[in-house]
């Protein structure tokens, strides 16, 4: 494909041209990533496809179907929709909030819909992105930079942030709090206030984790600094992920042969500790090769942000590709015992629907940005 | 891909650009964290593995105790008298119980007595980890077993298996000599703990008993083992998922522990008790072997072993004749007249003359009267023992002083404790000059001569046990050997008791031989133990003294005892050895409260615990079936044990000393 091909009128709009324009790196690191999810769930499942591994992986095969047919749409449309998207989750997560909640293991996180049951703090996640992308758009660099109108994006990231909190999900709350606070990095955020930002957040957070918080997340950071004081519960978790880690060793005890998953020494070994379970059985060696499938995953995405030509596609790339990090390094410090347990699971390689729902709609966007890069958008602020 | 834009075009503006520098940040902070991820993984994976390896097979693997077997206990003849016997339990594991009430209503349908003990079940239970399988009823039978096993699918939680449990097979026979086990209680705990030792994890093993009395509690120790342990790889829950053969190490048994007694002798000196309260002791005059010791009542020591319930305990410690206590070893009487050899044998030993004859007028006179039992007239020391006469003996005493007499006495075994092996012996008191000073009455350290005549009859301070009194018999039956008491034969195959050679009795043999004399006559036609002394077995005769000791004073009056209640009868004792011409078996008993006369409560006794004695011997046996060769022919040294072929014709049993014919001392 070359560069006059694609600059005749309507090529740029053919299927087969934009399939030719997926980045085939990045779909195929996902694809590794999400295949080892699947082995490594047929391992913890004690060598059976049920109950996690058959499951994860039709999710999976469908979740790829549903990104690679949101990479063919034209980002005009997410510009477009950036803030009704928003809007309506917004209007979910408050109806969270109402008797129409869900309540289940003490958090109200969810919307019952009769046929099903969705959690609107998930649709916030890409829904914050496209919001923030879309108002930096028609932005000026003096705006983004240091300017009043700030308040607009403090408050796009704040109000979501705070119900999603209110739940209590403080693991979601902080996805969204740190992805909206890098697309305001990415955007051009003065450093000034970014050191102040710090600086307000070392001084504030002791006494937040001591007063502001419930007593279970409390417990949890707690918990953190001392794992051993605890081994009955949250520390429990952590002790067991690192002995399940530190004994698989360099080359990991084999697959299906991890000790602590498979005798459930290892907690949550399907989903926010699989990471653990993966290190267990294939050791630093096996490990290493993930962290840097992810590490790829990551800087692949950025490079794509980088190439869009409109700023809107620069900044929804790189928020979903933010959100996607987070995920990663919270997931993996946490296991580790570098991070307090906040039940961040890893993405894609943990059981669980709706993130990986999420974060292959988020590939979508991502793929979508690659694919139509030359998009021009309509310039200037504006509700659509 | 020429035409896509650069950071590098001129043209980029200011946001793009802002956008591009703050992405390669971005991307940098990124890959910093995963690079911080991957130090940590090297730090944990490759750093510390070896740490976490061993953490992690801490994990996987636990050992399960094995408890061992205990140990036997058998009798002399191999018989088993203290085993095991498997013992069907039914347990609940806390963790595995859905609803612990409703698993309880559900067992309860089963087991009925469950639901009797329910609270404590359920605070035992909860008392225990989660995953601890708690005993809650053992000894099922074998259809209750079936039952639970059969509804094993509806209670979760709740698990039937086989164990092993201490089993007594002849219940109270042995019960305080043996004694018994029973669980493990705090003080236990704390008795080891205050000695400063490490309490064995053994005993906190839910099925884990520890000796209590006798042999049980002395040689705890040996009969223990060693506990194995299975090496078991286990899930989260504490499940056990596999055994691991090779890491397993088997439970070593305790000690086989074989005792000198004889199981047959020891059941009939209970049974010949019936009622009565008491406690008889059979030894072997030749080597000291002790082949029964009984204290009668006794209890089933069975029943301690799963935990005795609490109103059969209450009813068997206030009962009067007190069966908890081993009379044997701790209860300690006045020896009344059985004492009399003593006081003879001093006599001699100052050198007394047996014939010399002292007239009975029915009271001896110091200082005020000491009656007698009858009026004897002239007597010889031998005629002195037939007739149990006090003024004979009253006179000597007086003659020879208490010193005297003490010193005799502790010869012959009195006021002293032996080293049987087991704990719990009183050693009684054998009063003298010395002991008065230190125990003054009133103030007044002084020996009154008007003590002694009492102290030649056995009465008074002095005080001995059945085991001393067996101790006394066989020195008397020995007649040159100071023999000592052996209980405990051998310990995991290896006998014990040292060296088994005696002392000799500090006495001219000829001395001995009076008084045996005297106490042959005392189960002859008019002594007083005739009645209930008679064998019937061929021409083996058993030789005894009779005794009586006073339970409290009477005063004046009828000292018959009909009537009486019990507690204030007079205890009736009796010593006696058989063959009465080679004796082989000493024995003693005391019928505490058995009414006066030894000859009545406490020969009849001992004549049927001395028959099986001599019926359960080979030799014995030979010479009842064929009377023995008129002409001894050879003298047998007393302290060896014969070792004799049933089968074989042996020079019979033959007198040590010169024949009673003989020109006296």
């Amino acid at each position: 494909m070359t560069a006059s091909a694609l600059s005749r009128p309507g090529e740029r709009e053919r299927v087969s041209t934009k399939i030719s324009q997926l980045d085939w790196r990045l779909l195929l690191l996902i694809c590794a990533v999400g295949g080892a999810g699947a082995m490594m769930l047929y391992s913890v499942g004690g060598g059976s496809w049920s109950p996690w591994a058959a499951k994860h992986l039709i999710r999976f095969g469908v979740c790829l179907v549903l990104m690679l047919g949101l990479s063919m749409i034209n980002i005009r449309y997410w510009f477009a929709l950036a803030y009704p998207i928003y809007g309506v989750a917004l209007f979910l997560l408050a109806l969270v909030e109402t008797p129409l909640g869900y309540t289940a293991l003490g958090a109200t996180r969810w919307l019952d819909l009769g046929v099903t049951r969705i959690q609107p703090s998930e649709i916030m996640k890409i829904g914050v992105v496209l919001a923030l992308a879309r108002w930096y758009h028609g932005a000026s660099a003096k705006e983004a930079s240091f300017h009043w109108k700030l308040i607009i994006p403090v408050a796009i990231i704040g109000m979501p942030f705070l119900l999603v909190a209110h739940q209590p999900d403080l693991g979601s709350a902080m996805l969204i709090g740190l992805t909206g606070a890098a697309i305001m990095f990415m955007a051009g955020l003065n450093w000034k206030i970014i050191a102040a930002v710090a600086a307000v957040a070392t001084v504030a957070v002791p006494p937040y984790v001591m007063f502001g918080m419930h007593d279970y997340q409390r417990h949890r950071v707690l918990t953190f600094l001392n794992p051993e004081a605890d081994m009955a519960d949250k520390g429990y978790q952590i002790v067991q992920s690192k002995i399940a880690m530190g004994s698989g060793g360099l080359l990991g005890k084999g697959y299906g042969l991890g000790s602590q998953s498979q005798l459930e020494f290892l907690p949550e070994r399907h989903t926010d500790f699989i990471f653990a379970a993966f290190a267990e059985e294939f050791g630093f060696v096996g490990a290493f090769f993930l962290l840097s499938a992810y590490a790829a995953i990551i800087l692949i995405s950025l490079r794509i942000a980088s190439l869009s030509h409109s700023h809107f596609g620069r900044l929804a790339a790189s928020g979903v590709i933010a959100t996607f990090a987070m995920y990663v390094l919270i997931n993996g410090a946490m296991v580790m015992g570098l991070a307090p347990v906040v039940g961040v699971p890893m993405p894609l390689l943990s059981n669980g629907g709706t993130v990986m729902l999420t974060v292959m709609i988020g590939f979508g966007l991502v793929m979508a940005t690659r694919v139509h890069r030359y998009a021009e958008l309509p310039k200037g602020h504006g509700l659509i | 891909m020429s035409g896509e834009p650069s950071i590098f075009f001129a043209d980029v503006n200011e946001r793009q650009g802002s956008f591009l520098r703050r992405t390669f940040v971005f991307g940098g902070l990124a890959t910093l964290g995963v690079a911080a991820l991957v130090g940590r993984l090297a730090q944990l994976q490759v750093v510390q593995a070896q740490e976490y390896a061993t953490l992690s097979s801490q994990n996987q693997f636990n050992f399960r105790m094995v408890p061992p077997p205990r140990g036997l206990i058998k009798d002399r003849n191999g018989v088993v008298i203290a085993g095991n016997r498997p013992s069907f339990r039914v347990l609940v594991v806390r963790d595995e119980t859905k609803d612990l009430d409703q698993t309880l209503d559900l067992l309860g349908r089963l087991l009925p007595d469950t639901l009797e003990r329910r609270r404590a079940i359920i605070r035992d239970v909860n008392a225990s980890s989660k995953f601890n399988p708690v005993p809650v009823k053992s000894d099922l039978t074998w259809e209750e077993f079936a039952k639970v096993n059969l509804y094993a699918n509806e209670l979760p939680g709740v698990m039937a298996d086989m164990n092993d449990a201490r089993y007594y097979p002849f219940g109270g026979s042995f019960a305080h000599v043996v004694g018994y086990v029973a669980k493990v209680s705090d003080r236990d705990v704390k008795a080891i703990r205050d000695k400063g030792e490490e309490v064995p994890p053994l005993l906190f093993n839910p099925s884990f008993r520890i000796g209590r009395q006798g042999v049980e509690k002395a040689l705890d120790e040996a009969l223990r083992g060693e506990p194995g342990g299975n090496r078991v790889e286990v899930d989260a829950r504490g499940r056990v998922v596999a055994e691991d053969v090779g890491g397993s190490r088997p439970a070593v048994p305790g000690q086989e522990v074989v005792l000198t007694l004889d199981a047959d002798i020891q059941n009939r000196a209970l049974e010949v008790f019936g009622e009565e309260s008491g406690a008889c002791v059979v030894m072997d005059v030749r080597n000291g072997d002790i082949l029964a010791m009984t204290s009668a009542p006794s209890f089933d020591p069975n029943l301690f072993v799963g935990g005795v319930p609490s109103s059969i305990y209450r009813a068997l410690a206030d009962y009067e004749r007190r069966p908890l206590l081993d009379k044997a070893l701790t209860g300690t009487f006045a020896p009344g007249s059985t004492f009399k050899p003593v006081v003879g044998l001093t006599a001699l030993k100052r050198g007394g003359d047996p014939n010399r004859r002292i007239v009975c007028n029915g009271a001896y006179y110091l200082g005020r009267r000491f009656a007698c039992l009858g009026r004897h007239g002239s007597q010889d020391m031998r005629s002195a023992i037939k007739n149990s006469c006090n003024v004979y003996f009253m006179t000597l005493a007086v003659e020879v002083g208490p010193d005297a007499i003490a010193e005799t006495a502790r010869e012959m075994g009195f006021g002293q404790t032996y080293d049987i092996g087991i704990s719990g012996q009183k050693p009684g008191l054998v009063p003298d000059r010395e002991w008065r000073r230190k125990n003054p009455v009133r103030g007044d350290g002084k020996w009154y001569p008007g003590e002694t005549p009492s102290y030649g009859i056995g009465q008074g301070a002095l005080t001995v046990n059945a085991l001393q009194l067996a101790v006394y018999a066989s020195r008397l039956a020995n007649g040159r050997k100071a023999v000592t008491p052996r209980l405990i034969k051998s310990i995991g195959g290896v006998e014990q008791g040292g060296d088994r050679s005696f002392a000799d009795l500090p006495y001219d043999p000829a001395f001995v031989q009076v008084m045996r004399e005297g106490m042959e006559a005392v189960t002859d036609v008019g002594g007083t133990g005739f009645r209930n002394s008679q064998l019937g077995l061929g021409d083996i005769r058993m030789a005894g003294k009779t005794g009586t000791a006073q339970a409290q004073n009477y005063g004046a009056g009828s000292r018959k005892g009909a009537g009486r209640p019990w507690a204030q009868k007079d205890h009736n004792l009796f010593i006696a050895f058989a063959p009465a011409d080679n004796p082989r078996y000493a024995v003693s008993v005391i019928v505490q409260h058995g009414g006066m006369g030894g000859g009545t409560a406490g020969a009849p006794r001992a004549r049927e615990v001395m028959k099986v004695a001599l019926l359960k011997d080979p030799e014995m046996r030979a010479r009842m079936e064929r009377p023995p060769a008129p002409e001894p022919t050879e003298t047998t040294d007393l302290t060896q044990p014969s070792t004799v072929e049933p089968a074989a014709p042996t020079p019979e049993a033959v007198d040590p000393l010169p024949p009673s014919t003989e020109p006296r001392l």
